[in-house]
């Protein structure tokens, strides 16, 4: 490196000497009729051209080597260093001052180049060198985070595998108990009304361990992408009528209000999938609202090529900033007001429900309800192609099974 | 003892209470249940049960709070559900006062068993008077003025700080005596972290007191919680 740079600088004075003894030459041959100015002119570009490319001090040897050449090959008397007219000593003079400040401030104007570029340079280095510090940081505390949200998803499930099977544990050892009692001979402990209970808690856990395991299943299969869905025409009554019957056990404390706008159109979805979405939406409406109230299920045109369905209870309401997280996985909002009781469900049915909305390229959202009370669940669906093949649709992605 | 033993259970999962409740009632204890902390707490001003039976994870005022309030204005013995990857909150409801812990999915013996042997601990005469000389408990006979003790009828030589933890242990029979709480009672509060001086003096005093050292049945091993002093039957 220090090596090369001292090659450059006697580069750089080889040559201002070459150059000049060269331009002298060539003018010289050129002829004597040339006039002083014209041959100072080209000896001074020549400064100049020394000087950008290879600096000061070269420069200067340029500058002191063309006097000489311009005084002894150019000025009266010639060949030799005397100068005859005053006049030629000023031009001399003035060449010499030229060509040195000329050299001086143009190897200036290139050492600032240099350093201006070098510190660009050096800015772009630095910068780069953030940035991948940044990226490497942000890269570090997204996969943090993403462990963290394992962690609790984890935690959550456990804690969700882990609540019915305690009852049934605890159930099934004492009808255990009471059986083992009554070989052993001892006086009976329960009596059939708890017996019963027990049993009554097991059934009642085992279905709840049941259907929080298929809402995983589910889950999972929405989030792989490999939710199917088999398209037919269908009707959007229909598919509200079914998700009314299924929620029957659920809503005799509730009054139902249905309202279907007059000529719908039918709809090209997957029903049983469209009429799990209308279930779980009323479903959290029978969890949500005082027993005796009303739920109001709506479904209406929304444009040339959608409908939209809704449900609406007379709820506590839903946080304006909890109306997105609500559709996270396993989070669950505690209501307002009844603390008596954890909030209810398994916090899967609307991830899963806006899964379900969103394969068919839907939206789904939440507003307050009607006069700003309440909840109202809102979702819509594309009406579908009259045209389209039924194969075309089949399913959302094709993954090959083994 | 007049009348059946009362049991509150206060949990936030109604399933798992209506169970206790028949489970416990089944068994001659009259029971109350509540949903959470505060009523929980409040249930325990109104009834004063005998014993408190509460899960940790709960909404509103969790079972560490109901364990903390509790303990500063009773001594009745707690027993905490806990499940397996709570263990940070279970150590922490042990350090606040709590007896004695099941952890989730439990059967129904193992529950009962800590319950009568919580309450049988609790109504045991004396354990916390002052004045008393001498300790009796199980297989040990313990002078506390001449520091004389005998086991199943022997007489052993302990150093003062291996007297001091059989007598502290003797005191909690029964009870899940957490690291902390036994390094704070014997060595002070600077100590609380020193696990390992524990381990030495509690293998010592297996060493005296054992008859096989290495399957201890006085002072058993509750795993990355603490011990448990069972004095065994006289």
């Amino acid at each position: 490196m220090r090596r090369s740079v001292l090659d450059q600088r006697w580069a750089g004075y080889v040559a201002a000497a070459l150059s000049v003894l060269a331009l002298t030459l060539v003018l010289k041959i050129v002829g004597d009729h040339l006039n002083a100015a014209t041959v100072s002119l080209a000896l001074l570009l020549n400064v100049l051209f020394i000087a950008t490319r290879w600096g000061s001090l070269p420069a200067l040897l340029a500058s002191i080597l063309a006097m000489l050449c311009f005084n002894f090959f150019f000025l009266p008397p010639f060949a030799t260093f005397n100068i005859a007219a005053t006049d030629n000593w000023i031009s001399l003079l003035a060449f010499l001052l030229t060509a040195v400040t000329a050299g001086q401030l143009s190897a200036r104007a290139k050492k600032r180049a240099e350093e201006a570029e070098l510190g660009k340079r050096e800015i772009e280095r630095l910068y780069a060198e953030l940035r991948d510090a940044f990226e490497r940081a942000s890269h570090a505390e997204a996969l943090r985070q993403s462990e963290k949200l394992k962690s609790a998803l984890l935690d959550a499930v456990t804690h969700d595998l882990r609540t019915p099977l305690t009852s049934i544990k605890a159930s099934i050892t004492t009808l255990l108990d009471e059986v083992r009692g009554r070989v052993n001979g001892e006086p009976p402990a329960l009596d059939a009304e708890s017996k019963v209970e027990m049993m009554e808690v097991i059934d009642e856990e085992s279905d709840r361990l049941n259907r929080f395991i298929s809402g995983l299943i589910e889950l999972a299969r929405i989030e792989a992408g490999e939710l199917q869905l088999r398209r037919h025409w269908g009707a959007v009554d229909e598919i509200i009528s079914a998700a009314l019957a299924r929620a029957e056990p659920i809503t005799r404390e509730h009054r139902i209000e249905v309202n279907i706008e007059k000529g719908l159109p039918g709809v090209r979805v997957d029903e049983r999938a469209v009429s799990e979405v209308v279930y779980t939406l009323i479903d959290n409406a029978a969890k949500y609202s005082p027993k005796g109230s009303t739920i109001r299920i709506t479904a209406q045109r929304a444009g040339e090529q959608r409908i939209q369905m809704a449900v609406e209870d007379n709820g506590e309401g839903i946080a304006i900033d909890l109306r997105e997280r609500v559709f996270d996985k396993f989070f669950r909002a505690t209501r307002d007001g009844d603390i008596s009781k954890p909030p209810p469900g398994t916090g899967m049915g609307l991830a899963i429900a806006k899964g379900i909305v969103e394969a068919h390229e839907g939206r789904i959202w939440i507003e307050s309800g009607t006069g700003g009370k309440g909840t109202r669940v809102v979702f819509t669906l594309p009406i579908g192609d009259r045209n389209a093949f039924e194969e075309r649709e089949y399913s959302v992605s094709h993954i090959e099974r083994t | 003892m007049t009348g059946p033993q009362k049991i509150l259970v206060v949990d936030d999962e109604p399933q798992l209470t209506r169970v206790l409740r028949t489970g416990l009632k089944s068994r001659g204890y009259d029971v109350r249940a509540a949903a959470d902390g505060l009523a929980g707490f409040e249930a325990f001003n109104d009834w004063h049960p005998d014993l408190v039976i509460t899960d940790l994870a709960m909404p509103n005022v969790d079972g560490l709070e109901l364990c903390r309030r509790l303990r500063a204005v009773s001594q009745v013995p707690i027993i905490v559900l806990s499940a397996k990857g709570e263990e940070k909150t279970k150590i922490e409801a042990l350090d606040l006062g709590a007896d004695d812990f099941v952890t989730k999915p439990f059967g129904i013996d193992e529950l009962l068993a800590r319950v009568r042997a919580s309450l049988r601990r609790a109504n045991a005469p004396g354990t916390s008077e002052t004045t008393k000389t001498v300790l009796e408990s199980g297989d040990f006979h313990v002078d506390l003025e001449s520091r004389e003790i005998t086991v199943r009828g022997n007489q052993i030589h302990l150093t003062p700080k291996e007297f001091d933890l059989l007598v502290y242990f003797i005191k909690h029979a029964g009870k899940v005596l957490t690291h902390r709480t036994l390094l704070a009672a014997l060595w002070g509060g600077n100590y609380v972290e020193q696990n390992e001086y524990l381990r030495v003096f509690v293998g010592n005093l297996r060493k005296k007191i054992e008859a096989e050292p290495t399957t201890p049945r006085y002072i058993l091993t509750e795993p990355w919680i603490g011990y448990r002093f069972d004095p065994g039957e006289a």
